[in-house]
């Protein structure tokens, strides 16, 4: 119980460090926004739980005095029963609604609105992923981005199924054979980030990683157009 | 290590040698062992016999012993993982994925099935007043089928061919372009054997459960065990055969080069829905007897009834529905789109508020109770916060969007652990010290019985709690490496030292066992937990007849009633016609003929598929013109005319 009590606290105290919980987008701020809303609601439901355990644990053990009692018989009781479903619903309403609308928000739909838009081709193969600009640059350990500019990602891979996922950028999108998924993210801070793929894809899936690195808008144009 | 045999080169891998060295080392010394102590009568009995508490007992001890096997693939797992960039033995690359396929596929089909279905066998008649199961013969076929399947799995590792395209053999990499060899080939057939296995097992459980209660046992005054049972059987019966249909179609692909899967006109998403629909479901096989095994020790335990039983067979009816509506919350990622999507983040979210009714009875059964903290209820009680935790990441995950950054990283293996471990691995432990008097004759040493607990329970929070932090912090999951800027060294070092915990606590239950049975201890009596249910009015251990005269039940735990009056359980006039137990050696011949078959398709060796498929058509023929039974039905009717 203990280590349990010191892990949550861990888990607190590092909140803000772990990557996914470290958003540099709207996407994955959005996303990250769910995650502390579904924990939110979710530690509530383990207190209320945590508290009637120990509260009936620690008051109806057995003991010397009571050891040949028998409990009166009881069939159930109907207002607990609708409050202990009730409720749940309640609280699940409220994470269903924002989960309907945030989903919504970080998928792909129809065409960007955005004229001004970075688009990447993504190629996943085993054991490595290509990043192919407008002006045919084409990169494979570093994805390039600019600072404030909406970036389409067209994902797709030449064998098996890979997934795309830069933790800081946005939750991951699998990458399939003859198909076309893609990706919409606005990166709003500089610097560089990981990438890897996140859909197990044989024998060096471990390997298949990359850095995503967030440049200002003009020194990414210089980089986009150095040979 | 490399060799010539037959003039070919062979190269074998030092865990496969180490593998052999020990088998062959091993087996004379057990051989040996069994002989001295004079074991094979037993052996001999239970092998042939088409009894339900003895075939229980056999997927148990098969279950357990498949249960080290995945949990040594779970510390070598853990091993290459203690620290970043570390290279443990041979454990890297492909290596590694065939130890994490086989742990994850022996876990789910190997262990956690057999377990449930093994206590299944063993309890559910007792506590409804069978004598058997309906159909005990079917019931026999089905225990070898899941052992063959079993062993056909277990033995690729010894031809250095063990699958490794994860448990969920996602395609294309499943496909004959990507994984070629013999190694997937041992996925398909060991699981195509054993699934069809428990697709019998549960048939026999529907048709015991409504045909053989014993009088006046009405479905509403069954106890919570049987119902889940029941629950669970028709989820089998609904999702085992998409999974044989799935493994059909790929083995179609992998041998004959059909493109199901992959191609113009086929596509590897099929493969996902059509695993999931059966997936999903199947996550819920392996918790509803869990939970019915809770509820009855839960009840037991604090000496009072369940509370909330209608609501308790509702919500596991619930849960078994809902259970089929949600599978593509597993691919949130794929792409199908935010309705889809927010669909099946919903009806995900819906299975919470059964789930939750059932805690909060958990919870209520015990208040006002008198709670004695014996080692079953200790393992119940470990369950409720565990499972807990389990199922609230569960809701998390269920927010679709949030998933897409959870899915397939440690976050989600951390989940699904609690989930699995903490319901269904807790819940057999339970219900394996709970019955063991009701099998053997002999309770588990209690002292003994606290060290496991405590030991597992500790253990498994160390190994899994931290892994939620390494998926947060960006761990994917079945990766055999990461690096020290990764940042979850820590994570996955205290992980491993909560894995050697667990494994050290297995110790415990050799230890108990073979104390158990060392000094020639007296059987215990018919009830030594003062038990509510049917099974604690027959002897310990179950004869093979155990209702002599049925029983006449007129309420819910009617045998602790019974006590409380005083007076015995009233019994019927005449006995029932009851299933016919026979000795047989024909499931063992329909297993060797099927082990033939399935190697003949995994090697694509034409000769052997033929004898072996031959020869299973064959026992199928036989069968047909042969009934053991009829002797015997004429003999019960003219007793009853007397
Ligand atoms: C005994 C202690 C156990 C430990 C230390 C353990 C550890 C692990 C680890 C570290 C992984 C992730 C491997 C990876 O992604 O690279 C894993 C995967 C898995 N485990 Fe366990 N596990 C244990 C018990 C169980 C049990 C009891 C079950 C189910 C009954 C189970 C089912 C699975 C499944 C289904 C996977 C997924 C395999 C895959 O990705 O294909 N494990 N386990
Ligand atoms: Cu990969
Ligand atoms: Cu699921």
């Amino acid at each position: 119980m203990k280590i349990l009590v010191l892990l949550s606290f861990l888990f607190i105290l590092s909140g803000c460090n772990l990557r996914v919980l470290d958003p540099k987008t709207q996407t994955a701020s959005d996303q990250a926004f769910l995650i502390y809303l579904s924990f939110g609601i979710m530690m509530f439901v383990v207190l209320v739980v945590a508290l009637l355990f120990i509260a009936f644990t620690v008051k109806y053990r057995e003991t010397e005095k009571n050891r040949h009692d028998v409990p009166k018989h009881e069939e159930g009781n109907r207002t607990l029963e609708i409050i202990w479903t009730v409720l749940p619903i309640i609280l699940l309403i409220g994470l269903a609604v924002p989960t309907v609308m945030i989903t919504y928000d970080v998928s792909y739909i129809g065409a960007s609105s955005d004229d001004n838009a970075v688009h990447v081709n993504v190629t996943g193969e085993q054991f490595r992923w290509t990043f192919e600009y407008e002006n045919g640059k084409e990169t494979h350990k570093k994805l390039v981005l600019p600072e404030d500019r909406e970036v389409i990602f067209h994902l797709t891979s030449k064998d098996v199924i890979h997934s795309f996922w830069v933790p800081k950028l946005a939750g991951k999108i699998d990458v399939l054979p003859g198909e076309e998924n893609r990706l919409k993210v606005t990166p709003e801070e500089t610097g560089t980030y990981q990438g890897k793929c996140a859909e197990y894809c044989g024998t060096l899936h471990a390997d298949m990683r990359f850095e995503a690195e967030v440049m200002e808008q003009e020194e990414f144009q210089a980089w986009l157009n150095e040979e | 290590m490399e060799f010539y045999l037959f003039g070919e080169l062979i190269v074998l891998p030092t865990d496969v040698v180490a593998a052999w060295v020990s088998v062959i080392l091993g087996t004379p010394i057990v051989l040996y062992w069994l002989t001295k102590k004079r074991h094979w009568p037993v052996i001999w009995d239970y092998a042939t016999s088409t009894n339900h508490r003895k075939i229980g007992t056999l997927y148990i001890i098969f279950a357990i012993l498949f249960f080290f096997r995945a949990g040594i693939d779970a510390l070598f797992i853990r091993l290459q993982l203690v620290t970043p960039e570390n290279q443990f033995w041979v454990f890297q690359g492909d290596k590694y994925n065939e130890i994490f396929t086989t742990h994850g596929t022996m876990m789910i089909f190997f262990v956690a099935m057999p377990l449930l279905i093994g206590l299944m066998n063993v309890a559910v008649p007792l506590q409804i007043g069978a004598n058997d199961l309906a159909f005990p013969f079917l019931n026999a076929i089905g225990f070898y089928l899941f052992l063959t399947g079993g062993m056909i799995f277990f033995a690729a590792f010894f031809f250095n061919a063990a699958p490794n395209a994860g448990w969920t053999a996602y395609a294309p990499l499943s496909t004959y372009e990507f994984t070629g060899g013999p190694n997937n080939n041992y996925y398909i057939f060991g699981l195509q054997i054993s699934g069809l296995g428990t697709i019998f097992a549960a048939i026999n459980m529907i048709v015991t459960i409504l045909r053989l209660r014993a009088p006046g046992l009405k479905l509403t005054r069954m106890p919570l065990f049987p119902w889940a049972s029941l629950i669970t059987s028709f989820l089998i019966l609904v999702a085992f055969p998409v999974l044989a249909i799935a493994l059909l179609l790929l083995q179609f692909d992998r041998l004959y080069g059909a493109t199901f899967f992959v191609g113009e006109l086929g596509h590897p998403v099929y493969w996902q829905h059509l695993f999931w629909i059966f997936g999903h479901p199947e996550v819920y096989i392996l918790a509803l007897p869990a939970f019915g095994i809770f509820s009855d020790i839960i009840s037991a335990f604090s000496r009072k009834n369940v509370f909330g039983y209608t609501s308790m067979v509702i919500a596991l009816a619930l849960i078994g529905m809902l259970g089929f509506m949600v599978w593509a919350h597993h691919m949130f990622t794929v792409g199908l789109g935010p309705f889809a999507n927010t669909f099946f983040a919903i009806t995900t979210m819906m299975i919470a508020v059964p789930t939750g009714v059932k805690v909060f009875n958990w919870l209520f059964t015990m208040r006002r109770g008198v709670i004695r903290i014996k080692t079953p209820m200790l393992f119940a009680l470990g369950f409720i916060p565990t499972f807990v935790m389990g199922g609230v990441t569960g809701v998390m995950l269920a927010s679709a969007a949030a998933d897409m950054q959870y899915h397939d990283t440690y976050f989600v293996v951390a989940h699904f652990h609690y989930v699995i471990i903490g319901s269904t691995v807790l819940g057999a432990f339970a219900g394996l010290y709970y019955w063991y008097p009701k099998m053997t004759g002999k309770m588990l040493d209690e002292k003994l019985g606290k060290w496991h607990f405590w030991l597992f329970l500790i253990g498994f929070h160390l190994t899994f709690f931290p892994q939620h932090l390494a998926g947060l912090n960006g761990m994917p999951r079945r990766v055999y490496d990461y690096t020290w800027e990764d940042g979850v060294f820590v994570y996955n070092f205290i992980s491993t030292i909560g894995a050697f915990m667990m494994g050290a606590s297995m110790l415990f239950v050799i230890w108990n066992v073979y104390k158990t049975h060392r000094p020639k201890k007296e059987n215990v009596g018919a009830d030594p937990w003062d038990g509510r249910t049917l099974e604690w009015y027959v002897p310990s251990p179950a004869p093979e007849h155990p209702f002599e005269k049925m029983p006449i039940i007129d309420r819910r735990d009617a045998l602790w009633w019974a006590k409380q009056e005083g007076k015995p359980l009233p019994v019927a006039e005449h006995h029932r016609a009851s299933p016919v137990s026979i000795r047989t050696v024909q499931p063992f011949v329909l297993s060797v003929a099927l082990t033939i078959m399935s190697f003949g398709f995994i090697y694509g060796w034409l000769w052997m598929q033929i004898i072996g498929g031959a020869a299973s058509l064959g026992f199928f023929v036989l069968r047909a013109f042969n009934d053991e039974r009829t002797a015997v039905y004429r003999k019960e009717e003219q007793d009853n005319e007397q």
